[in-house]
This record gives C-alpha cells, structure tokens and sequence, in this order.
C-alpha cells in the first residue's frame, strides 16, 4: 500500500529511531512499590521542579478560565449527564454502534486489553499496514497497542510532540495530557540531536521544528492513523477528539485507514451535551477555552468529499470497565480524563506520573489502576494518598474520589490484602483503645516514653518504633503544659 | 478541672488523641481562651479517639470499636456543643460517624454527636466581639494553614482568621500556598515518609518566602508535621494551634 | 472473538447505578463558551481569536479578494489551494491571486494525492459555523475537508457574518452541523504546543499563520 515513500514532504527518521514499546507485563507495578517508584522522581530535581511549577500553572489556568461563571452549575450538570450516560451504557453503546455503522464505521469488540491488541494487530496484517500515524492514546497505553504492532511488523510514530519524545526515549507518558512534564529541554535536545546525527540548536522552536520535518513524512506516507477518542455520541454514530498540535486531525484524515481505540464509557448521549462536556475538558485540561482542533467524524470519506479515509475502524475496549457498572465505583468510569485531578494532587506533584506504575497517574490513577489491575497487584496505590480532597473540589465531572481512595482501602481490607503487621497493628490499636481505662494508661506511658526522649521538648532520636517519623521529623511535644 | 462539674459547663471539650499524646497544650489553651470569655467548658473524662486513623485506612472494625469508647463518653444526654480542636477529628465525628456507626446500635447517638461537635475555631469565631473586649495583643507576623479536612470537609475557612483578626498587633499574611496539603495525612506520613517530608518542604518554603514568624493552624496532625519538619530543618518559623497563640495574646 | 451480541450482553448483565436523568437544558449553560449578555457576535469572535493567536480582519463582501491576496503575498505562499466551500468568494478571491501573480489550484484535485497537499503553503477555505465565544471556525469534511484547513502552513478563513453562532450550545443546537459530512472540525487559532518545558510553539502539525476574515453584512 505503500507506494513511494520518498520526496513527499517532511524528513523521514532514522530507521531504529524508537526504542520498543513496553510489553503488557512490564509495568512496575509488580516488581516494586509505590514508595521505591516516587524516589526514583523525587531524586531528580528538575522533574520535581518542572512537575511542581507546571501543574500549578495548570490548576491557576482552570481557576482563571471560569471566573465570572456558574461552574459548580456547569460541574453538576457534567455530572448528571455523565451519570446518566453510565447508568445507561448498554442502551448508548447500542445506539452509537447502529448509527456509526449506519455510516459506513466498521465497529470491532474488545472485551479485553489482549483483545483490543488483537484485533487491531489483525487489521494491520490484513490490510497490509505496515506504517502507523498515532495520536495519543492513553487506551493505547492500557492495553499496551505499540508492543503488539511492533510485533506484526508495524512501523508506529506517535505524532503528538510529547509521545514522540515518549516513544523515541523507551519512556511512558507522565501526565494524561502533558506527556514529557518529567523531561527538560536539554534531554530532548540531547535525544533529537542524536536522532538527526548533528546537533541541533537547544531551543523548544528548532526541536518542534525538527519532530515536525519526521512526523510529516510519516503522516504523508502512513498506512492508517490510530487515534483514541474523547467522545463518543450515541444519537450520531460521531467519535470526538481533541489536540492542540493538529496531529489528532491529521492522523484521522491523511492515510487511508483510521483505526479509533476507544473505552466504552466515554459515551454521550447527544451532541448537545458537548456544550457543557467541552468547555470542561479543555477548561480542566489546559484552562484554554477550547482545545485548537476538536474533530468530530462519523465513518470515512464519502462521496464528494476531497480527503479523508475509506476506512474507519472502531475498537470498543472494555477491558475492566462493565465490572465496575452498577457498583460502589461505577463513578471512576464518569472520568473524561483531563488531568485535572493530577494537576492539583500535592502528592502527584512531588511524585510525578511514573510513582504509579502503570498508565495513569494522581488521584484518578489510584483510583482506576487498582480497579483496572487488580487490587493485589495495585491496591497500595489507594494509600498514597492524604485524602486531601484537592481532587473532588477541581473534577469536572464531581467524582468522589477521596470517597473512592477510601472505599478501595476498605476493599483492601475486607479482601485479606492488608499486610499481617498492620491488621495486627490495629487490631491491638482497637483492643487498647477502645478501653478508657487502657486508653489513659497507653498515652501515659506514650507520654511519659517520649519526654524521656526528648531533649528541650523535642524528640529527634531515630528510635525504632518512631523510625519513620523521625528519619525526616521531630517529634515536637513540648514541655509538660503549664 | 473535675470530672463532675459537667453540669454546669456550657461547653464540652475533646481534646482528641494527639492531644493526649503530643499536643496537650492544645486543649489547655483552649481552656484558657474559654476561660478569658466566661464559658464554662468540661472535658468527659473517657473519651479516646475518634477512630480516624483505623478508618481512613479502611479498617472499619478498629475504627468503630475505639469511636463507640468516644461515642459513649460524649453521649452524656445533654445537648451543649462539644468542642474539638481538630478540623480532621470534628470533620470525622461529624460527618462520617454516621456512616461508620450505620446499622448499629449507636446509629441513633453517633447522629446525636454529630450535631453536637464543632470545631473550636468556628465556635471562637461566634465571640469574635468579646474577644476583642479582652484585648488580646501580640506582635507577631502570622501565616495560617487551611487543614485539609476542616477546609474541604467542614468548608471552614473564614472563621480562624477572624479570630486571628481580633489581636492587636497580629499581622496575617495569606500563604500561596495556604490551602495545599501538608503532607501529614494520618498514617500515610508513617507509610512514606519521605514523600509526606516532601510535601511538607514545599509548605515551609512558602513560609519562609513570605517571612512569618509564626505558623497557625486547627489541627493538631499537621502542627505535628510541619512543627516537626522545621525543628529537624532549624527553620525559625513557630507552629502553634490557634489556641495556642490565642491563649498567648490574651495572656 | 467478541461479537455485539456478547459483548452488549456483557455490560448489560452488570446492575444498573443510579441515573440521575438526563439534564433537559433549554438554555445555555453559564459556560465560558457561551455569548454573554449584550455581546455582539462578531466582536467577541474577534477578540476570542485573537487570543489565540488568530489574525482577524474585518472586510465587507468587496474586499474579501483583496484581503485574501495581500496575507498570501506576505506569508510568500506559492502553492495554495481553494477549498468548494469559499463560494460565494470563490471567483473574487481566484481573481484578486491572479492578479497579485499567484496561482491557485483547487483543493479537490490536489487532496487525493497526499503528497501534494501537504506541499500546500497555503489553504483558504470557507466554513459552516463559526463560533464567537471560543474564537473558533467551524469547517466540514464536505467543504473544507477533513485536512482543508491545517495541512499547510497558512491557512485564511472567510465566514459571513451570519454564520457566526454565539456559543457551543447554539452550535450544537442548531442546523449548521446538518450537511458537515463525515467529519466537522472547530479549529481555534495556530496548532500549538507546550509539551517542551511549557514553552508554547506555534505551527506544530497544523499551520502556524491562521487568518480569519469576518464578512460584514452588505
């Protein structure tokens, strides 16, 4: 299918220029902990540095952005129809797949990641596809989509900047919407230089600039573009994306098979409710008032119009998210994905996307990743976290999700994944203080314990029970009250 | 003060398990402040904790069974408000005892605590006139510390600088970043300590940035936190509950 | 493998949550997306343009030829493309390039072949909406096409003063959307990037030159 491939524009990359993707099995999650995966970031200065200062001028953004507003009136409308568009998710799918196939979409079933790997393996062997366009995905990076094209043969350029740099590095997105929040200039630098075999000037414009020259060669010569999805309308068959770069388009226009990976709940049920859905999306994302390209399609070219694919592909993923309908986290499917929740988390901010070790990061990560990975593999997620509520004050669509952090730890517990030393922890916690007597009894002792350890009201020795408050801390406990 | 002169006390006080622990001025000052106003205040000798830590880590039965202790204690059949000078400990009696104790026997009581509880500063909050007639005066540049709980649970944010606002002399600086998590978070400052003293860092820095000479707050955990940071950084800002620089100013 | 049936079947035999109805909203939602009272369409779509980044000109019918010709003589575009939906401007635009001693082709040839689209330097095209309170053209895969509007890297817009919708919701609402197409697009300014240490770079995948010229009613 690929016909001629050179001298149509841009500069083709090196061959080898990416790193594999990761396999499915080699997320950390496994292999070490939460604690092991943040100390990894917070040893990196300018990645606590860069993950602080841009969150924060995210979340000063979002602020900004619906000032003078009824926003809680907008978040609480977003809420209902996103509940209600869950609520009713076989009745929407349903009709969404009529009307998208009525328009010429042809519309495949995952029911699992290794499905959705699959399938889209399958229509690249089958139709002979051999170079992919990709915008941004994070179903992608669920069900780990590059490792399994890479596999049949399939040459794959992520064409959003920041997946690029992802891709070339062998890195994983730090951010749902801002990939490379964790990287500098200079390691971009220091990777397209070697990429285009000389230096390159240390500047964000001639880096742009260069991804821009491999990326165009790639969408002009692509086999198929694969795209996720931000939407999809029930009453109209549509898949909505949105990108600031124009790559989303791009993919979805250019080469002549359009694959869409799309999770099931991302379900509306008219266009209409994208008047109150969008503005929140790109409010919450990236505080613009709207993202610079929101696509909108339903099936491929037809007849009379200039461009665009004979081909459209849908892969509906459930993977993890049917299981969660009609239970006590049913609400972590209203998510839209924004990021705005990452954007605010005080631990996220120190921490970064990569501590939770697996697609998603900050609040909604710990949330879905025990969800979508099990609870043995990902409940410690849900305790890494103060419960601050940042997140439930800034989410768009009103998710619970310090109410969900907590219902997990339950979830822990009740399921027996609880480590032995704390069930013993506070199961003696409970036996002593549940007793007044016990109770005054045990904090004398505390009390009488510390202020032996201290020194001017201040216990600073790394004694073995206060190891891990006193190995950055002082205990402050003050003199005797007067 | 006695146990048995709860009948003629106005107000209640629960000084909380911290409180007992490591903070015990807390509670004394507060009694103190009450003191300067004429409010008559008693502690119920038998209360232990409110149950957060074993709740919020998801371990519901440890958490009930040493609430019910608490529960039991402030259930004295009157219905005088129960002062806590914690936002984290009243945001967890009021509002999600109810939850924990649903379906058992003191489902009824815990609804009854509830509506008792308030958080100490919001109750100060009422008396922001008499205090002023006590003329309480310190000089001190003082930031303050939206705790979590109390600012996003209890949506309390106003009252504690009003009653900061009633010393003469005080001066109260917002922090940018006043309203972000301190990083104690019960025991998640123990299950990762080095992120939970990240967090608290990024707080004092702000601190320090903005030259306070003290740093106020309602609630005992994240005193414990940045007070602790500070005295192992030998960062010269002072971390005090507001009962604290209260009882001081009206000293 | 996962047929409709099995796979519909799946999620309906999980219990049902709770469903609050669906809002039935008859106005607009106090968004910022939205037209607020006593702005006139045409000025808040200017000024939410060129926040980001757009180019505006405001024209009568008469000059719209002429304003098309001098961006395309300043931004040095060889290689432009009309898109069908410029009509009614089509023939006056066509002359005015001419006459400025540029040659234009048509969109509809040059598209199917990729390679020479994406050797445009410049689109113009029409649209089917625009919209004043986020600043945004409205292009459809029936007129502009799909890449009509950001496959080169200067690209003009023309809307008539009477496409243009005051927000969002009157968009979504209303007909405009009828005859799109397989695809409509809001485009919104320069494609733009900040993924590299927040610096914001302008011309990414899509053009970094974005005109839009608003026709004033005769």
């Amino acid at each position: 299918m690929s016909a001629t491939r050179e001298d149509v524009g841009g500069t083709p990359l090196p061959p080898g220029w990416a790193k594999p993707a990761h396999q499915p099995d080699a997320f950390e999650l496994t292999t070490t902990t939460f604690a092991e995966r943040a100390a990894k970031t917070m040893a990196r200065p300018f990645a606590r540095g860069a993950i602080a200062n841009a969150t924060d001028h995210a979340a000063a953004l979002t602020t900004a952005r619906f000032v003078g507003t009824d926003h809680e009136a907008l978040r609480e409308e977003a809420r209902k129809i996103r509940a209600h568009a869950i609520a009713n998710l076989p009745d929407y799918l349903d009709q969404w797949i009529d009307q998208a196939e009525r328009k010429g979409t042809i519309v495949h079933y995952a029911a699992d990641e290794s499905e959705a790997r699959r399938i889209v393996a399958q229509i690249c062997t089958d139709q002979q596809i051999t170079r992919v366009v990709k915008s941004k995905s994070m179903a992608s990076e669920e069900v780990s989509l590059n490792s399994a094209l890479e596999a049949v043969g399939v040459d794959i350029y992520e064409t959003d900047l920041g997946e690029f740099v992802v891709q070339a590095m062998g890195d994983r997105p730090g951010h749902v919407i801002a990939p490379i929040l964790h990287r500098t200039k200079d390691e971009v630098h220091e990777l397209f230089s070697a990429m285009a075999g000389h230096e390159l000037p240390n500047e964000a414009e001639a880096l742009t600039a260069f991804a821009r020259e491999g990326l165009r060669h790639a969408f002009l010569t692509a086999d198929a573009g694969i795209s996720g999805g931000n939407f999809l309308i029930a009453e109209t068959g549509d898949v909505l994306l949105v990108t600031n770069e124009g790559n989303g388009r791009l993919t979805t226009s250019l080469p002549p098979i359009h694959i869409a990976l799309v999770g099931i709940e991302k379900v509306l049920p008219r266009r209409r409710d994208l008047a109150v859905l969008l503005p929140l999306l790109t409010g919450h994302g990236t505080g613009q008032q709207i993202t610079t390209y929101v696509s909108v399609s339903a099936g491929p070219r037809r007849q009379g119009e200039p461009d665009g694919p004979e081909q459209m592909h849908v892969v509906l993923l459930d993977a993890g998210r049917s299981a969660l309908l009609g239970g006590e986290f049913e609400e972590a499917l209203h998510c839209i994905r924004c990021g705005a929740c990452q954007n605010v988390c005080p631990v996220y901010r120190q921490v970064g996307g990569h501590a939770y070790g697996w697609v998603y990061g900050g609040p909604i990560g710990a949330v879905l990743t025990p969800l979508f990975r099990g609870q043995e593999e990902a409940g410690e997620l849900a305790q890494a976290t103060t419960l601050c509520g940042a997140c439930d004050d800034v989410c768009p669509v009103k998710i619970p999700l310090h109410d969900l952090l907590l219902n997990l730890r339950r979830r822990s517990d009740a399921e027996g994944h609880v480590p032995r030393h704390e069930q013993v922890a506070f199961a003696l916690w409970a036996q002593v203080w549940s007793r007044p007597l016990l109770y005054r009894a045990s904090t004398a002792v505390a009390r009488g314990s510390l202020r032996a350890l201290a020194r001017n009201g201040v216990v600073s020795a790394k004694s073995p029970l206060l190891r891990r408050w006193t190995a950055g801390r002082d205990l402050v406990v003050g003199k005797r009250p007067r | 003060m006695p146990d048995d002169v709860g009948m003629t006390a106005a107000v209640q006080l629960f000084p909380t398990c911290i409180g007992d622990v490591v903070a015990q001025q807390t509670a004394t000052d507060a009694e103190r402040v009450l003191d300067a106003l004429g409010i008559d205040h008693h502690r119920p000798s038998a209360t232990t904790c409110c149950g957060q830590p074993a709740y919020n880590s998801g371990h519901d039965g440890p958490a009930r069974a040493v609430a019910k202790a608490t529960l039991k204690a402030l259930d004295d059949g009157s219905d005088l408000p129960i002062l806590v000078p914690s936002g984290s400990c009243t945001s967890m009696v009021r509002l999600h005892w109810r939850e924990l104790f649903h379906g058992t026997p003191e489902a009824e009581a815990a609804t009854r605590i509830a509506r008792r509880v308030r958080e100490l500063s919001s109750y100060l909050a009422e008396h922001t006139d008499a205090l002023r007639e006590l003329k309480p005066s310190l000089a001190v540049r003082v930031g303050y510390h939206d705790s979590c709980h109390m600012l996003r649970e209890l949506r309390i944010k106003e009252a504690p600088r009003e009653v900061l606002q009633t010393v003469a002399g005080l001066e109260l600086v917002e922090l940018d970043s006043s309203e972000r998590c301190c990083g104690f978070g019960g025991t998640f400052s123990g299950r990762y300590p080095d992120v939970s003293v990240a967090m608290a860092d990024t707080k004092i820095d702000d601190m320090v940035a903005a030259k306070i000479d003290v740093l106020v707050s309602s609630d005992p955990g994240c005193l414990m936190q940045l007070a602790g940071r500070m005295s192992r950084q030998g960062t010269p800002v002072r971390a005090v509950h507001l009962a604290t620089l209260m009882a001081e100013a009206l000293a | 493998m996962t047929d409709r049936a099995s796979f519909l079947a799946a999620i309906r035999s999980t219990p049902r949550g709770l469903d609050p109805g669906l809002p039935d909203r008859r106005e607009a939602p106090d968004a910022p997306t939205q037209l607020r009272a006593g702005e006139e369409r045409p000025d808040r779509l200017q000024a939410e343009a060129e926040a980001a980044s757009t180019i505006v000109h405001r024209v009568t019918a008469v000059d719209v030829g002429a304003t098309v010709a001098s961006v395309l003589v300043q931004a040095d575009a060889q290689r432009i493309a009309l898109t069908t939906d410029l009509a009614p401007f089509a023939d006056d635009v066509q002359a005015a390039l001419v006459a400025a001693g540029l040659t234009v082709t048509e969109y509809v040839e040059v598209a199917p072949d990729r390679a020479r689209a994406g050797a445009l330097d410049a689109t113009v095209t029409g649209c089917i909406a625009a919209v004043a309170a986020t600043g945004s053209v409205v292009t459809s895969a029936a007129g502009a096409g799909r890449a009509g509007a950001l496959i080169a890297p200067t690209h003009i817009c023309v809307v008539r003063d009477e496409q243009i919708v005051g927000g969002l919701h009157e968009l979504f609402d209303g007909d405009a959307l009828a005859e799109a197409g397989s695809l409509f697009a809001l485009q919104s300014g320069p494609s733009r990037s900040a993924d590299i240490e927040k610096v914001l770079i302008l011309g990414v995948h899509g053009p970094g030159n974005v005109h839009l010229i608003i026709v004033a009613p005769d």
